[in-house]
């Protein structure tokens, strides 16, 4: 009877010995560090979408930044753009976002309004980030309400990205002031003369009908809704659908199965309404040559362009401020990083970068030119509000707009279900 | 849970042990083994609580609540429920994953049970046949398949160039709203593999001598598969019937991978847990999701159900017979 005793008190033991450790590696697995060792090393996490070529560019600027500050250590990962947005969304609403991270002018007032961006105004104040030295206009891209939530890396504007040997067979040469009339006859006369649809789609991309409101006095968002009624988007919509039906603007259908390629750099379209930065995405997909070309106008001046752009920001939960600011400060005036980075997130937002890096491929020479060209025409103005919701109120456009231009929705219809969904974007 | 204690009850008495021992101190032996039990088991109940019990009653609680993930849940009863009925999305969700489910299941277990009936006589090369059969069952759940389906489909692909030849001129089916649910579904009948081998061992099952009586008074071979294969695998028919039907409900992967994360185009592949998907992590209304998923699971349980209820009237099971 005494030794069963023992043998059973060793069973009983051996299980609470093994749960007691399993909970115990959960347990672990839940609780998060600070990130600070005891040796006083800071570990920063550092998220960002884009691709492999970024990838590569970052961490060759950390590399520097850890060599400069070697008690910091920045821990990396990068997702594609949509993805990228779920992951945060989930981990900022954990209370766990990552200490600095990519951002978008989209997003500012969705993530300010709930608490998760950092202002960074107290450390520019205690120097440990500058503002200084950058070029005109872009730091005002960051800012909310008198807060500075985000840090320009590089600035872009939209544009024309054209398949320059599509245009020239077509003998097509858009010039500065171009109306839209002008640019409708000339997808005609593309698709006439080499079979090629002459854009891949333009009445869904939100920033683009952004900039024709603008021309006429409205912009697509006000800051907390819409900047524009139904019947200006039934109106647009309606010649959208027209023109894909005629077959000077690509089929939706072409366009879902060239995802996630651009129907440009897939050969299925001559031009598309983008970001300048893109043809070096394009350039990379496609096997022609793509330049860029002046957004057409409604009065033949105005294009209603402004710039926009990437940012760095910091989580309002980090525990180390001061090395954010520092991180961020380093990324953005550090003239080698400008070197390394080049125009990959735009053109460099601060002079240090931008006199230290000196395009020498085409590509990256004509973004640098077009922006030039661009504030020079003096057509550059102040950038759209964003409410919050944005970001979900232009996936909705974009995805409705090729709904209806498939003609599976009335436009009727679809302009309501736009509005509807917009609406509880907002309100969310 | 219960079985595990029911193990320890169940032991074969130690004959040593219960000649000596009292009542009382059987008693505190059998509480001390329950308490073992519970302690082995114990990261499997840890893990129950803390991953799905929980989670469950959570999500049935902002299941009323309206919940951006980032501000607290406020409580707004039935409103999820019924703005669900309103909205065009919804919907369409709910009639997108009814196609599929209403004309993927049935297809999917015809190729079954026929291919099952081909590989119960015996060939040459069987074992090579039904390994072959079953393949796609084992990767077609996987994302890469879903990439090699969305290819496939496209215009001038493999299936639009064999189409052609019959004089179809639909394109790919992908990026075609019409037709791209139609390539989730052969996605899902390819993978008839894994009812075909449960078919086939219930066809296994079917005792010879009936089909030689039935020949010998003279019975075709379609009489013989009416009268007594379908009776006789009727309740594996009924099993596979019940865990295809909920098993397509439940789809998503194919439909996200294939329309490349937009469940596109025209929402023509917007099934129901990508819908639910959407408006959880893309537009934060995790409320609205919840109520999504409980109203998945009681469509689930009510479709179930009304199999159950109907086993009645065409399952045979053996014992009735006698």
């Amino acid at each position: 009877m005494g030794t069963r005793t023992n043998v059973e008190r060793r069973t009983v033991l051996k299980a609470a010995g093994i749960s007691a450790v399993t909970l115990g590696v959960a347990a672990t697995g839940c609780g998060g560090s600070d990130g600070t060792s005891a040796d006083g090393n800071v570990t920063i996490r550092y998220s960002w979408w884009g691709a492999e070529e970024r990838a590569k560019k970052i961490n060759q600027s950390i590399a520097l930044f850890e060599k400069k500050y070697p008690k910091i250590k920045v821990k990396t990962d990068f997702q594609d753009y949509p993805s990228f947005w779920e992951k945060f969304q989930t981990q900022a609403a954990g209370g766990n976002p990552p200490d600095v991270f990519q951002n978008a002018v989209g997003f500012l007032r969705k993530y300010d309004k709930r608490g998760v961006l950092l202002d960074l105004g107290s450390q520019i104040d205690a120097g440990n980030l500058s503002l200084d030295h950058f070029r005109a206009g872009v730091v005002k891209v960051g800012q909310v309400d008198g807060k500075q939530l985000g840090v320009p890396v590089g600035s872009n504007t939209m544009a024309l990205v054209i398949d320059k040997k599509v245009y020239e067979k077509a003998g097509v040469d858009p010039t500065a002031g171009w109306t839209w009339d002008e640019y409708f006859k000339a997808l005609k006369t593309i698709h006439d003369k080499t079979e090629i649809p002459g854009d891949t789609g333009y009445f869904s991309i939100m920033y683009l009908y952004d900039l024709y409101l603008r021309q006429n006095g409205k912009a697509f968002f006000t800051k907390d809704g819409l900047g524009f009624e139904q019947s200006d988007l039934t109106e647009w919509w309606t010649d959208g659908y027209g023109r894909v039906k005629a077959g000077i603007v690509t089929s939706p259908k072409v366009v879902a199965q060239d995802t996630p390629k651009s129907s440009l750099s897939a050969g299925h379209g001559a031009s598309e309404f983008t970001w300048d930065n893109f043809t070096v995405r394009y350039t990379a997909e496609g096997t022609s040559d793509y330049g860029l070309a002046p957004i057409p106008t409604t009065d033949g001046k105005d294009t209603g362009q402004y710039l926009a752009s990437l940012m760095l920001s910091g989580s309002a939960r980090t525990k180390h401020p001061k090395e954010v600011a520092q991180f961020i400060d380093f990324m953005v005036h550090d003239p080698a990083v400008g070197k390394i980075m080049g125009y990959d997130r735009g053109i460099l937002a601060t002079t240090d970068q931008y006199d230290a890096f000196k395009p020498t491929d085409v590509v990256q020479k004509e973004i640098a030119q077009y922006e030039v060209d661009t504030a020079k025409a003096g057509v550059l103005g102040t950038i759209t509000p964003h409410p919050s919701g944005a970001d979900t109120a232009e996936s909705a456009f974009l995805r409705i707009g090729g709904d209806m231009a498939l003609g599976k929705t009335k436009v009727a219809d679809a302009v309501k279900q736009f509005f509807s969904e917009a609406q509880a974007a907002f309100s969310a | 849970m219960g079985t595990a204690v029911t193990l320890v009850d169940d032991a074969p008495p130690d004959t040593r042990q219960t000649r000596s021992a009292t009542p009382a101190a059987k008693k505190r032996r059998g509480r001390r083994e329950n308490l073992a039990g519970y302690l082995f088991m114990s990261p499997w109940i840890a893990g129950f609580l803390l991953l799905t019990a929980g989670p469950m009653v959570a999500s049935l609680y902002f299941a009323f609540t309206d919940y951006n993930l980032f501000d607290s849940p406020k409580w707004i009863g039935f409103d999820n429920f019924t703005r669900m009925f309103d909205d065009p999305r919804w919907q369409k969700s709910v009639e997108v994953t009814a196609k599929y489910v209403v004309i993927g299941t049935p297809l999917k277990l015809l190729l079954a049970l026929g291919v099952a009936m081909l590989l119960a006589q015996s060939r040459r090369g069987q074992a090579l046949y039904r390994a072959a059969f079953y393949a796609p069952s084992l990767i077609g759940a996987s994302v890469s398949i879903g990439f090699v389906w969305r290819t496939l489909f496209s215009d001038g692909a493999v299936v639009d160039r064999t189409q052609s030849l019959f004089g179809s001129h639909v394109g790919g089916w992908v990026g075609d709203p019409d037709w791209i649910l139609y390539s989730l579904v052969a996605l899902t009948v390819w993978q008839f593999g894994a009812p075909m081998v449960i078919f086939l061992a219930g066809l296994k099952q079917v005792p010879r001598e009936l089909y030689e009586a039935a020949a010998m008074d003279g019975a075709g071979p379609f009489r013989r598969f009416w009268n007594i294969t379908l009776p006789m695998i009727s309740p594996v028919l009924f099993f596979n019937v019940l865990l295809e039907t909920i098993h397509s409900f439940q789809i998503f992967g194919s439909a996200y991978v294939v329309s490349n994360s937009q469940c596109g185009p025209a929402d023509a592949t917007l099934v129901y847990t990508c819908y639910l998907y959407q408006q959880g992590f893309k537009n934060a209304q995790m409320g609205f999701a919840s109520a999504m998923a409980w109203m998945l699971l009681l469509a689930v349980a009510l479709v179930t159900a009304v199999l159950f209820w109907s086993q009645k009237k065409w399952v045979h099971y053996e014992e009735d017979a006698q």
